[in-house]
């Protein structure tokens, strides 16, 4: 935790958060002065999700996607907590650097999605090419822009040009300058409202696209490929594909278990706030549906590992992942009847 | 195991969710093992074939501007959308004897795009 100054002098604490996005949204409203803590924005925000892209290649390996897409949840939890906000998205790079820096000097911080392979500072872990990154700019520098990103425990320093390659740099998942600030916030929000709201829309999500990709759907459909894939693939090739699942699994700023440790937070969070059992009991059931996700990456580290290859084998990684699908289905449709009794 | 450290100890840890004591849930940064083998895993992987990439350059089999598109971790569908020329242009511009002989403005083109400079994009580094 760091105190910052933001461009009209006001101090800005920058917390370090699990996920880019949910704790970007937390940051603006915190600003503003609505405290909302990370886990109740990705709730609120309706974050929790499943999506299995093949058809998407970012180096060579599929995406899986754990949360909604890029930029949703601050707009559905901008929305349900009732602020002001504004969304941009910009064709021409010198115009979209030139409204940043507007919107800077007017005093707000602002909210951007950037490229991760392009941002100077990160190291080659984090570095690859995804277009869905959220940092916040407190001001300008001489030598640049000052960037809280929530990732990481400190604020960074970034070079103008830097910031301008990784906010427009065109490919698949361009982020075409994505910005987004707050104007206004309700000091005190129908929080309970929010909350219901966003259980609502996640149970929809997880449980009603008619899609083969996505949901708990998508859960089985990718359980099936992991157990065809050594076939398929061979066995390198398999491992590569499966360490790319564990590391969206992971390491994406997931908060660990694919964002699923984050939702039994949150449900932690609402039960206290409705003062409900079952809302209680729900978390607990979430937490052992990341554990279970937990057992899968543990599973796959040990597959590339080579350790006792009797034991861990491609069709125990599937099937862990079924397990995973069968035991969230019953989750949300568990969920959607408790929502249905709780009271605004 | 020396990769795995390597990567990890970049003084940027990362956050993840862990249940205390008492059921709550706080943030703290170790990292998990299954994320440290994967992660390994695909810089390794990345690394190879970007090793790989080199030495097919070096001999002859490949442009250099392959080895620059694999080093931005792009495609050629990428790199035909950020330099602004077709997909099979790209493609074709990855073989050796083609590349060799493209004009300076479509070079300096794939120079915008890979932000690599003239001198870089006509070779790759040596060793």
């Amino acid at each position: 935790m760091t105190t910052e100054l933001t461009a009209n002098g006001k101090p800005f604490v920058h917390h370090h958060g699990a996920h880019c996005e949910t704790a970007v949204t937390s940051a603006l409203f915190g600003n503003q002065g609505l405290d909302v803590s990370e886990p109740m924005i990705f709730g609120i925000g309706s974050g929790i999700f499943f999506g299995y892209l093949p058809m998407v290649k970012l180096v060579h390996l599929q995406v899986t996607a754990f949360r909604n897409k890029p930029g949703s949840v601050f707009r559905k939890a901008a929305k349900r907590l009732g602020a002001n906000f504004v969304i941009k998205t910009y064709r021409d790079p010198q115009k979209g650097m030139d409204e940043l820096r507007q919107v800077l000097k007017a005093g707000h911080i602002v909210g951007l999605a950037t490229n991760l392979y392009w941002l100077p500072y990160v190291s080659e872990r984090h570095r690859h090419n995804f277009g869905g990154h959220n940092i916040i700019v407190l001001r300008e520098t001489e030598a640049g822009f000052r960037i809280s990103d929530p990732t990481f425990d400190h604020p960074m320093d970034c070079s103008a040009d830097g910031l301008e390659r990784a906010r427009f740099v065109p490919g698949p998942m361009n982020p075409r300058g994505f910005m987004y600030y707050t104007k206004s916030v309700q000091p005190h929000p129908d929080l309970r409202q929010a909350c219901i709201k966003g259980m609502k829309n996640s149970c929809g999500l997880m449980l009603r696209i008619p899609l083969p990709i996505f949901g708990v759907r998508g859960m089985r459909f990718l359980a099936k490929k992991i157990i065809k894939s050594p076939d398929k693939l061979g066995f390198q090739e398999a491992c590569r594909s499966l360490a790319g699942t564990v590391r969206w699994v992971e390491e994406t700023g997931t908060g660990g278990a694919g964002f699923r440790y984050m939702y039994a937070a949150f449900m932690q969070e609402a039960a206290e706030l409705f003062g409900s059992d079952e809302l209680a009991r729900l978390s607990r059931d979430m937490t052992a549906i990341g554990d279970t996700w937990r057992e899968f990456s543990v599973t796959a580290a040990r597959i590339i590992k080579q350790r006792d290859k009797e034991a861990e084998t491609f069709a125990k990684a599937g099937g862990l992942i079924l397990k995973c699908a069968d035991r969230e289905e019953a989750f949300f449709k568990e969920l959607q009847k408790v929502v249905k009794k709780l009271e605004a | 195991m020396e990769l795995e450290d390597e990567i990890f100890n970049d003084g940027l840890p990362k956050a993840y969710y862990k249940q205390n004591d008492n059921g709550q849930y706080v943030l703290e940064t170790d990292a998990p093992w299954a994320e440290k083998v994967s992660c390994a895993l695909i810089i390794a992987g990345n690394r190879a074939r970007l090793e790989e990439i080199r030495k097919a350059v070096l001999a002859g089999q490949q442009s250099p501007l392959c080895y620059y598109m694999e080093m931005r971790q792009m495609e050629p569908g990428m790199l035909a959308k950020a330099a602004g020329i077709v997909v099979f242009r790209v493609r074709r511009h990855l073989r050796p004897e083609i590349f060799a002989k493209l004009k300076p403005s479509v070079l300096y083109r794939y120079t915008k795009a890979l932000r690599v400079t003239m001198e870089e994009l006509k070779t790759v580094p040596n060793n």
